[in-house]
């Protein structure tokens, strides 16, 4: 399997680009889970019907782009609801994480 | 271990039942034992630690430590009372029978113990031959991740 690669869109670092926690209505945040060696594909597309609800072939579409990308732009939400996918997809264990959408 | 399809309904809402034999449901309970494996620190809110504000990791490593604690006491319960869990079938079988919230803990617990031993062992490539050195702490790790692997496949078979 691949290499766990870098983000291609590495988010803002500097002070004042970080969002307050008051101020974080836009749908700027992306949800991506990266490719692990470890996880089971069957188990990664469950984990993605369980936690977006989505069906079967929408599901496995993203775990493959995972297997062989790399990485899976899952979806882009506000600060509150990328976190809270965040945590779900963290407590099956997945890698993922969100960034912030330059 | 196998799945043992019912009804649809039961199926999407209700219990989903496994055969299992003796062995397996020994094999099973000696790798539930081993839960948690993965540190609640393990998990990273962002792939870029300057972005991350520090409230926030702290909420995620929070919660995945509340969950872990979570897990473990259902595991305690099922450790103290493996019967409500694994009852006799027809002709000598056992089964294995979990409810739809039961099945996605069950999964949780055998991957951070699948992971776990994965990141214990330098988190290897496990496509290669072989993926660690040779030892003995080593090749129970893997075994460890194989026989966790398994029961999840065994596990997913129910959605498949």
């Amino acid at each position: 399997m691949a290499e766990v690669s870098e983000p291609s869109a590495v988010p803002g670092t500097e002070k004042e680009k970080k969002p307050k926690s008051t101020e974080r209505p836009d749908r700027g945040y992306l949800v991506l889970c990266w490719n692990d060696p470890v996880n089971l594909m069957d188990y990664v597309t469950h984990v993605f019907r369980v936690v977006f609800g989505w069906p079967k072939a929408r599901a496995e579409k993203h775990m493959m782009q995972v297997h062989q990308t790399g990485k899976s732009l899952l979806t882009r939400e506000t600060f509150e609801k990328a976190e809270h996918y965040v945590h779900q997809l963290q407590s099956y264990g997945l890698h993922a994480t969100m960034e912030r959408e330059e | 271990m196998k799945f043992l399809p019912g009804k649809k309904s039961d199926a999407l809402e209700q219990s989903l039942a496994f055969s299992i034999d003796a062995r397996e449901e020994g094999l099973l309970l000696a790798i539930l034992r081993l839960y948690p494996v993965l540190p609640a620190s393990h998990h990273r809110l962002t792939k870029d630690p300057k972005s991350a504000a520090a409230a926030e990791q702290r909420l995620l490593e929070e919660s995945m430590a509340q969950q872990k604690a979570a897990h473990k006491r259902k595991l305690d319960e099922l450790f103290l009372a493996p019967q409500r869990y694994f009852k006799d079938g027809p002709e000598g079988q056992r089964r294995l029978a979990l409810t739809r919230s039961q099945f996605e803990w069950l999964l949780q617990v055998l991957n951070d113990i699948r992971v776990g031993h994965w990141v214990r062992l330098g988190c290897p490539d496990l496509d290669q031959t072989p993926p660690v050195a040779a030892n003995r702490a080593n090749a129970r790790a893997l075994q460890i991740m194989q026989l966790s692997g398994a029961f999840q496949s065994a596990l997913l078979e129910a959605v498949r």
